[in-house]
C-alpha cells in the first residue's frame, strides 16, 4: 500500500458547465462533499493529486478542507466521453468506526486445469460489491482459478473475501466459467446464413390492420 | 447475409446528423479489452461482421469476442443509371450509428498483447478512426 496524500480542496463559489469548464482548463477538478447529514460543499481538487490516489486504487483519502483535515470516501468519478479525462469526483464524508459498501475488481489468479482440454476462461463479473469497514477496504479480490475444470464455474459465494468483508453482489452470481467455444462459433455461422432479405416492417401491418377495419 | 434487424418500424429513415459524443455504451463493460471510435460514423453490417471474423480467426478460438453495436438503420440507395427523382430509393443495407467513445468490439479471456493485435486488425477494417482501450476497474 503506497502512502496516502493530502488533497488540498479549495471551496469553489461558481457552479455550473462554465464554471466547471473554467476550473478544468485550469488543472483542477470540481468536486462536491456531501454525507452524514451535513451541507454538500462544492469544492475542487487538483487533476494531478487526484489522479495520483486514483491510479493508487485509493479510495480513502485524506483532505485538508477549509483548514481541517479530514478523511473522505471516493464515491464516484465521472469521465468524459472517450473515458479518458476525470470531469468530476463525488466524496462522501464518512466515520472512520462505520462500514461502506464498496465495488471491488475481482482479478483471476491462475491458469484453469480445463485449459488443456480446450476449455477458455471466460471472466463473468469484473467487480463485486463489499460491505467492510471504511479504513479495511481492499484493492481487489483474487480468486484462484488454477482447479477449474470445463463447465466449473465458480460463484459470488465461493469468493474467500478478507477477514471482516460481507458479500453485498447476490451470492449465486457467476463470477467465472471455463467452456469450450468451437461450438458457440458453428451455431453463429447458421443463424447468420438463415437471415431474410428484408425485416419485417411493423408499421405496415398496423396499416393493413386500420384497413380491414374501415 | 450480413447482420439486420428482425422488425423495424419503418422500412427508410432520413439520413440525419450524427451529433454529439456517447454517453452510453462508451466503455469496456463484459471484456477486459476494446475498440473505441474516436469519431461519428455509419458501420455497416458488412463491416462490422467484417471485423468478428477477423477477431475470431486471429484468436483461434481462444478469448471471446462481444460486438457491442448492432446495425438498426437502414441506409437506402438508387440503382445505378437511374435519373435522379421519382422518391428515395429501396434499402440497400443495414448500418449503425456511432458517436465518438462507442466501444464497438471486446474482447476477454486473453492477454492484453494478443488483444491488441487482433482490435488492430479489427480496426482497419472499420470506416472511422479507432484506438485501443482496456476496462476501468471500480
Amino acid at each position: 500500500m503506497v502512502e496516502t496524500i493530502v488533497l488540498k480542496l479549495e471551496k469553489r463559489e461558481g457552479r455550473g458547465t462554465a464554471a466547471s469548464r473554467r476550473l478544468r482548463k485550469q488543472g483542477l477538478i470540481p468536486v462536491i462533499v456531501y454525507g452524514h447529514g451535513a451541507d454538500p460543499v462544492s469544492a475542487a481538487v487538483s487533476l494531478h493529486d487526484i489522479t495520483l490516489e486514483l491510479q493508487h486504487h485509493h479510495k480513502l483519502v485524506d483532505v485538508e478542507l477549509d483548514g481541517k483535515s479530514e478523511k473522505l470516501l471516493i464515491k464516484d468519478v465521472q469521465y468524459d466521453h472517450l473515458y479518458d479525462k476525470i470531469i468530476h469526483v463525488d466524496m462522501t464524508r464518512v466515520n472512520l468506526n462505520e462500514r461502506v459498501t464498496v465495488t471491488v475488481p475481482v482479478v483471476l489468479r491462475g491458469t484453469p486445469a480445463g485449459a488443456a482440454e480446450d476449455g477458455v476462461l471466460d471472466q463473468l463479473l469484473a467487480d463485486v460489491e463489499l460491505e467492510c469497514l471504511v479504513t479495511a477496504i481492499p484493492e481487489e479480490v483474487r480468486v484462484k482459478v488454477s482447479d477449474m475444470q470445463v463447465g466449473d464455474t465458480i460463484l459470488a459465494k465461493d469468493i474467500k473475501l478478507p477477514q471482516g468483508s460481507v458479500l453485498v453482489t447476490d451470492p449465486e452470481t457467476a463470477v467465472a466459467t471455463v467452456r469450450v467455444i468451437a461450438e458457440e462459433l458453428e451455431a453463429e455461422a447458421e443463424v447468420a446464413e438463415e437471415g431474410a432479405a428484408e425485416p419485417e416492417v411493423i408499421a405496415r401491418e398496423k396499416e393493413s390492420e386500420e384497413g380491414e377495419e374501415s | 447475409m450480413a447482420l439486420m434487424p428482425k422488425r423495424v418500424k419503418w422500412r427508410k429513415y432520413q439520413r440525419g446528423k450524427i451529433r454529439g459524443n456517447a454517453c452510453r455504451g462508451n466503455y469496456v463493460a463484459f471484456g477486459d479489452f476494446g475498440l473505441q471510435v474516436l469519431g461519428p460514423a455509419f458501420i455497416t453490417g458488412r463491416q462490422l461482421e467484417a471485423g468478428r471474423v477477423a477477431a475470431t480467426h486471429f484468436l483461434h478460438r481462444e478469448g471471446k469476442v462481444y460486438v457491442r453495436v448492432f446495425p438498426h438503420r437502414s441506409v437506402s440507395a438508387k440503382p445505378l443509371e437511374t435519373r435522379m427523382g421519382k422518391g428515395k430509393g429501396e434499402p440497400d443495407h443495414w448500418a449503425a450509428r456511432v458517436r465518438p467513445g462507442t466501444v464497438l468490439y471486446e474482447i476477454g479471456g486473453v492477454a492484453e498483447d494478443v488483444a491488441r493485435q487482433a482490435l488492430a486488425r479489427v480496426a482497419h477494417k472499420m470506416p472511422v478512426r479507432c484506438r485501443f482501450v482496456t476496462r476501468h476497474h471500480a
